[in-house]
């Protein structure tokens, strides 16, 4: 009798395993901070992917809120700041936010560094543009003919916007408490034109994205505290507000991290919104309003910072990575279905650390993305990075579309075509909430997939599709 | 008998899954997502009845209707938070004159007084999802014909001229539906008791009901008095 009953309980016991949700993993990521050389105790926000030195690689750049603004280089296996040049780290003027982008279409990406040394409203240092000349890295907005409009509003966060879809790239500055502004160059000087593009509202300017949105020219999407959001629909370089009528403006939640994200896997960008303890939403289209499909696991509310869609464990489904403050950080997986099934893992939670901004590129040239952490704000803390513990059989593709200046092509959406998804990525033009990723699509490939095309539409909205037949590796495209 | 117990516990298991696998609605996100629709000038003050027209819009069944009448204020027109406690007490029913019992989700204490003092209560039938029901809904007096209408609250919310804007706001015989009265029923001696000896609903409501408007300081009920007295 004893061993029928045993019998019995082994099956139920079968049964509810097969039966309960995927919840039990070994770690997912791996902890690589100790490349990470000179990594004292500081408080750090934004953090960037650009070629900082112009030497073909990219970088991260990690802002200092009273410490140096760092540019980390991958070296023989190890990260090193690898500058020194006080307009760069300048650890006076309190940076938080940050973009890069060639704005002078020199093919190289300048860095906006958005400076702020009070919570809201004016303050005393303006912001830096920072361009890389004869080996010197001088202050764009340090020189007489560009100091007419310098911003002089707290801020958030910065995002490029190639308005025009030709190349001449604006920055958008979401200030707090004051006008958002956006500086482009004209005529050689570098103007403030947000009152003319119909942009220099007042709110409380949290996050900022920018790329094909709703329309075929880049638009942005601006999650803000206190006020509602902004989705700016794009009107041959003007733009117009259309938040309420696209049933994304979150009135009474307080906008943070930000991210597109193509959540179904349609080809096409949705919004990812994390909302500080409020329902973080998983927006999609739908017959020309945003629905938010986001599950209980997900919109559940935290003290959310960066948000990040990537795809870290090279398996051909994007993960979405929370980074809390003062709270632990949270990973998703986005299945076919648009569910998001949440990830269980130690490494990387950080259940007490000070998170502030995260970043992700393949720093190191493997394949697969790094993932690396600011941490700050009330509490100095070091920068941690990670790496998804990744299946050897896993094959992933790169694609580095750049403009017809060579330079980055911020905003272009890059869509992978096979017989198993039809999968869009950005190419990340900043911020979803103070960062901006590495500006490749990052894409492992399923099981069993084949028929690989990829398809790039560039920031004019026109579109470029070629087959791929290798795998692992990063296809630079350029356009004409 | 064996495979019979085999069986039940795998449906018994599948069906544990299924029901830990379905989301439950979330009402709370969907009052928040819809704010701005709601309160398209963004004065959501002592409106309380833009939340019950448009909660009673929506096709839902019964027990979507109880759930979101839980999560606003009737009396200031604030959202309240998931799984707040409810406040028992009464309320004088328009046609009896009647203490009708019952639990009143509100967001701060102050309104509870302002309730029992300048709302009553009726009864209510409605068609829903799961069929036709009954339940007792809080009202105040049509204020449009009002000359002291409070400013910080929009008129055009409730009003069309002196009467009331039916098109913004559910009314019940030329009164105003402000909220639902949750689990109304005739009062009991001993409940009557229990409201009139509560530090909240029976102290603190006398002070501040005897307290002239001009000098109360709590809340958002003065505004609620100067619509609903």
């Amino acid at each position: 009798m004893k061993i029928k009953i045993i019998n019995n309980l082994k099956k139920v016991m079968v049964l509810f395993l097969l039966l309960t949700p995927n919840s039990l993993h070994a770690d997912f990521f791996e902890d690589i901070t100790n490349q990470i050389v000179d990594n004292p105790k500081r408080l750090s926000y934004g953090v960037s992917v650009t070629d900082v030195n112009q030497d073909g690689n990219f970088d991260f750049v990690v802002t200092g809120f009273g410490y140096l603004n760092l540019a980390l280089s991958y070296e023989d296996g190890k990260l090193i700041n690898i500058l020194k040049q006080k307009k760069f780290t300048d650890e006076f003027r309190r940076t938080i936010g940050v973009a890069a982008c060639d704005i002078d279409k020199d093919g190289y990406e300048e860095i906006y560094f958005l400076n702020t040394d009070t919570y809201s409203g004016t303050k005393k240092y303006s912001d830096r543009l920072i361009d890389l000349e004869n080996n010197n890295y001088i202050d764009l907005f340090e020189i007489e003919k560009n100091q007419r409009d310098l911003n002089l509003t707290a801020g958030r966060s910065v995002v490029c916007v190639d308005r025009k879809g030709d190349g001449n790239y604006g920055v958008y500055v979401a200030n707090y408490g004051g006008p958002t502004r956006f500086y482009e160059y004209d005529n050689d000087i570098i103007v403030d034109k947000s009152a003319q593009l119909n942009l220099a509202k007042i709110t409380g300017g949290r996050a900022v994205v920018a790329g094909h949105i709703v329309s075929d020219k880049i638009d942005v999407f601006a999650a803000n505290e206190r006020g509602a959001n902004f989705l700016y629909e794009n009107n041959n370089g003007i733009f117009q507000d259309v938040a309420f009528d696209y049933r994304i403006d979150d009135e009474i939640q307080n906008g943070r991290g930000t991210a597109l994200s193509d959540i179904y896997y349609r080809g096409r960008l949705d919004i990812l919104s994390g909302n500080w303890l409020g329902y973080h939403r998983a927006w999609v289209l739908e017959n020309n309003q945003f629905k938010d499909i986001g599950n209980k696991d997900f919109d559940k509310p935290s003290r959310i910072r960066t948000i990040i869609s990537a795809d870290f464990d090279n398996d051909g489904f994007d993960e979405v990575f929370m980074n809390n403050i003062a709270e632990p950080n949270k990973l998703f997986r986005i299945k076919d279905d648009g569910k998001f099934e949440q990830i269980n893992f130690q490494v990387g939670l950080e259940a007490n650390g000070y998170g502030t901004g995260a970043a992700v590129a393949d720093i190191d040239n493997d394949g697969v993305l790094e993932l690396l952490v600011a941490r700050g704000e009330s509490k100095e803390q070091p920068l941690t990075l990670y790496k998804a513990k990744v299946n050897k059989e896993n094959k992933y593709l790169r694609i580095k579309p750049l403009n017809k200046y060579g330079a980055p092509a911020r905003g272009a959406t890059v869509t992978l075509i096979t017989n198993k998804r039809k999968h869009s990525k950005t190419i990340d033009a900043g911020s979803g909430y103070l960062c901006q990723m590495e500006p490749v699509a990052h894409y492992g490939i399923r099981k069993n997939e084949k028929n690989f095309k990829v398809e790039v539409k560039w920031t004019n909205g026109t579109k470029k599709l070629f087959n791929v037949s290798k795998l692992n590796q990063t296809i630079t495209i350029k356009q004409k | 008998m064996k495979k019979f117990l085999n069986l039940s516990l795998i449906i018994f298991l599948i069906l544990f899954q299924l029901k830990s696998f379905a989301e439950e609605k979330n009402y709370h996100k969907e009052l928040i997502t819809d704010w701005s629709r709601i309160f398209p000038d963004k004065n959501r003050n002592a409106a309380g009845p833009k939340f019950f027209k448009y909660i009673i819009d929506k096709k839902i069944t019964y027990k979507d209707f109880i759930e979101f009448n839980k999560l606003y204020c009737a009396v200031s027109g604030s959202l309240i938070d998931p799984n707040s406690d409810s406040e028992f007490l009464f309320v004088e029913e328009t046609k009896t004159k009647k203490k009708i019992c019952g639990n009143y989700y509100r967001c701060c204490v102050p309104c509870s007084c302002d309730l029992m003092k300048y709302s009553e209560t009726q009864k209510m039938k409605h068609e829903f999802k799961d069929g036709l029901k009954e339940f007792y809904v809080l009202t105040i007096k049509n204020p449009c014909d009002k000359q002291d209408f409070p400013n910080r609250v929009n008129k055009d919310y409730f009003c069309n001229g002196k009467k009331i804007n039916k098109s913004e706001v559910y009314s019940l015989d030329d009164r105003i539906v402000i909220g639902l009265l949750h689990n109304g029923k005739s009062c009991e001696k001993d409940e009557i008791d229990f409201v009139k000896s509560h530090q909240v609903t029976g102290r603190y409501c006398n002070l501040r009901n005897n307290t002239p408007l001009e000098n109360l300081d709590a809340g958002m009920g003065d505004i609620f008095i100067k619509l609903a007295r």
